[in-house]
């Protein structure tokens, strides 16, 4: 009977995730390019091969580790002191708490494109800036060594809100009541911090991290527009590779694998990260 | 009551089932036409849109599809839906480097039934470039497209012919603090770089892709000399750091207000510095890129053109509609109204157009030595390779020698990979 109210859910879930990941296996395994005519024709593992000893994709494959790895962290830490802010009680709030969220509502490539003409040397406000302050140029988009923490600076501006939306939901099941008790047994407001709020929101954070992890190694867009993956290649994603591969190149077979390569990637960091917070005992195990 | 109900309904079923045969036999008789465009162009070309089909009323409706504005993302649109199969365009409006391609893929229909060698004669030399793959013609230019090298007639008295004078001009001048920069260009990791580079690669007397052996030459004395050259701009203070993320805006803004000396852009910039917010108004002129004393300076070939698309079930109306969009007066039009290059030879010496923009004959010249980039299916891949190495060169990555042995490497694994399994 339970398996049979579940259907519906597994039906849905075999038909939107099932049926590509299948159809991406599948494909990794044919030569599909505008060499064989887009006919597919199976190649053994000659595409599995190649990806192992792709430098690109590796090269790629950190970068897009980096870019996620930074990203998601800032934004947790600047997304866990607005919520604190925003969940205390002050004159203005709900204007405020609005505003935060408004880079969220923004759409990725116009905010992109934003940040280009922000970062642009020289004809940028960042660049005017430093050159009122009588700062050397930045030229930040145009330096392997910096580009990629643009990229970050605008993620992080568009991606905030969306954790600290998180965090304030998870701040407000918190019952006020514990934070009056613990003041009356003496404690100070920055204990029940460590000794409160971070453990009973620790589930919100797991759950925001696990959310922007995901979309950060999926990262595609911003950087499509903001660098281009350039300069020298040296903030391009997986997914930009993938869809190189696929849009441009034509070659859809090696383009499944990279997706695929990057997946399974991905999947490995999160079962080693969800061992890792089991064994410190953050995670509780599901019974 | 219900009996009446059921007749009322009846009879409006029978009725609208009429009214729909009615009009589907009608729409039978008028042809529909459709053809995919960047959001540019559609503008350009509605007046023309609009006579074609008042010309046509009885047979043909031709509509545009407004797609997106940059190349890649109407690439994107049209592959996608290529992709999915039966389309819903009879043509496309396509760039020159997807031509191999979209041919290889089996998207496009060949030409050759509807224009002859007499129709080819009749354009100008660059704009017979990239229509054709493995000897059938599969698109027919609406615009030419060059890459030039823009100078300031009030800085200097004649533009530079060869890199060494480039780089003494754009030192004198910035030394005297008439110009911020010597020479804007498209230095960001993308198509453009590759583009400025075929330029400079031709003018050192070298070749991108040997078109009699196939192979790529990169790793030749030429090339390094290109990309030396290129990086040596950066090192001397020529060209700003920031090239390195330049694409054609970045460019044009950095030349439009008065900043730069000399820029490498494509003709459509000159008609924006002649706006009222340009700082260089009436103070530019037009010419080829620089190459080494002896050696023939060359153009890249941009252009767009029309194809038709394989399984299109209105051939004949689809090529009336690209032969009406194409011919010599509606080229006239595009030029007169928006400042378009025209294909057709004859209208680069005629008077009403160079009256209206003086440096017609100028980018007549170019198209005459312009250079197509290499014409082979794995065109993009190529392209990639080389912008990621002249990137890395270009921001101190690597250095030139080794970039360039690595980008010819790869340039053959591409082509090896295509000769085993093709």
């Amino acid at each position: 009977m339970n398996v049979l109210l579940a259907l519906p859910a597994l039906l849905l879930i075999a038909l939107v995730f099932g049926w590509p990941m299948a159809r991406y296996t599948w494909l990794s395994f044919h030569a599909d390019s505008v060499l064989t005519g887009l006919v597919p024709i199976p190649n053994g593992g000659a595409n599995w091969v190649r990806l192992l000893s792709d430098a690109r994709f590796w090269q790629d494959s950190l970068q897009t580790a980096r870019f996620a790895v930074m990203s998601v962290s800032l934004e947790l830490l600047l997304a866990l002191a607005i919520a604190l802010l925003l969940d205390q009680r002050w004159r203005g709030r709900g204007a405020v708490r609005a505003l935060t969220l408004l880079p969220w509502a923004l759409p990725t490539t116009m905010m992109a494109l934003g940040w280009r003409w922000i970062f642009n040397t020289p004809y940028g406000p960042l660049e005017q800036l430093a050159a009122a302050l009588g700062l050397p140029s930045l030229n930040l988009l145009a330096d392997p060594n910096f580009a990629w923490m643009a990229t970050v600076a605008a993620d992080v501006w568009k991606t905030t809100p969306f954790i600290t939306l998180i965090l304030l939901a998870g701040l407000q099941t918190i019952p006020a009541d514990l934070y009056e008790a613990f003041r009356l047994e003496g404690g100070k407001p920055w204990q029940s911090l460590r000794s409160i709020t971070l453990p009973l929101l620790t589930p919100y954070i797991l759950l925001s991290l696990l959310f922007r992890l995901a979309q950060a190694f999926g990262v595609f867009d911003l950087i499509q527009i903001l660098t281009g993956g350039g300069p020298a290649s040296s903030t391009e994603s997986l997914a930009l590779y993938a869809y190189l591969n696929a849009m441009r190149f034509l070659d859809f077979g090696y383009s499944a694998t990279v997706m695929l390569g990057g997946f399974l990637m991905l999947t490995v960091i999160i079962v080693l990260a969800a061992i890792a917070l089991r064994s410190i005992g953050v995670l509780r195990p599901v019974k | 009551m219900t009996i009446g109900r059921r007749l009322l309904i009846m009879v409006l079923t029978v009725l609208m089932v009429l009214g729909f045969g009615v009009g589907w036999s009608r729409g039978q008789a008028v042809e529909d036409v459709r053809i995919l465009m960047p959001a540019p162009f559609v503008d350009a070309t509605a007046s023309l849109v609009e006579r074609f089909n008042v010309d046509h009323q009885d047979r043909i409706h031709l509509s545009i599809t407004r797609g997106p504005l940059e190349t890649e993302s109407i690439s994107d649109l049209a592959i996608s839906s290529l992709l999915l199969g039966d389309p819903p365009f009879d043509s496309l409006l396509m760039d020159v480097t997807w031509l191999p391609k979209y041919a290889e893929a089996g998207w496009l229909e060949p030409l050759d039934r509807w224009f002859d060698s007499g129709d080819e004669d009749a354009l100008i030399k660059g704009a017979r470039l990239g229509n054709s793959y493995k000897d059938h013609l599969y698109r027919w230019p609406l615009v030419a497209d060059v890459g030039m090298l823009y100078w300031r007639t009030d800085l200097m008295e004649e533009p530079p012919t060869t890199p060494d004078q480039l780089i003494e001009i754009s030192e004198r001048l910035q030394a005297d603090g008439s110009a911020k920069y010597g020479f804007v260009w498209q230095g960001r990791q993308y198509e453009g770089l590759s583009c400025d580079f075929l330029e400079i690669i031709s003018g050192y007397g070298g070749h991108w892709l040997n078109s009699v052996t196939g192979q790529p030459e990169l790793d030749s004395a030429a090339a390094n000399q290109a990309a030396q050259w290129m990086e040596s701009l950066l090192a001397k203070g020529i060209s700003p750091r920031a090239v390195t993320n330049f694409a054609e805006s970045e460019t044009l803004q950095a030349f439009k207000s008065g900043d730069a000396a000399l820029m490498r852009n494509w003709p459509y910039a000159f008609a924006e510095l002649q706006k009222d917010d340009s700082s260089v108004r009436g103070k530019v002129g037009i010419t080829t890129m620089v190459a080494e004393p002896g050696q023939q300076p060359r153009a890249t070939l941009g252009s767009w053109g029309l194809s038709l698309l394989k399984g299109s079930p209105h051939q004949d109306a689809t090529v009336e509609a690209i032969r009406f969009l194409t011919s010599e007066s509606a080229q006239r039009e595009r030029f007169m109204e928006r400042g378009y290059t025209p294909t057709q030879q004859s209208l680069f010496t005629d008077p009403a157009l160079t009256t209206r923009s003086p440096v017609l004959p100028d980018i007549g010249k170019a198209l005459d030595v312009a250079i197509e980039r290499p014409p082979t299916p794995l065109y993009a891949q190529l392209s990639d390779v080389l912008q990621r190495r002249l990137s890395a060169v270009l921001t101190g990555e690597q250095p030139v020698q080794p970039a360039m042995d690595e980008a010819q490497a790869s340039s053959e694994v591409i082509l090896k990979s295509a000769g085993g399994s093709g």
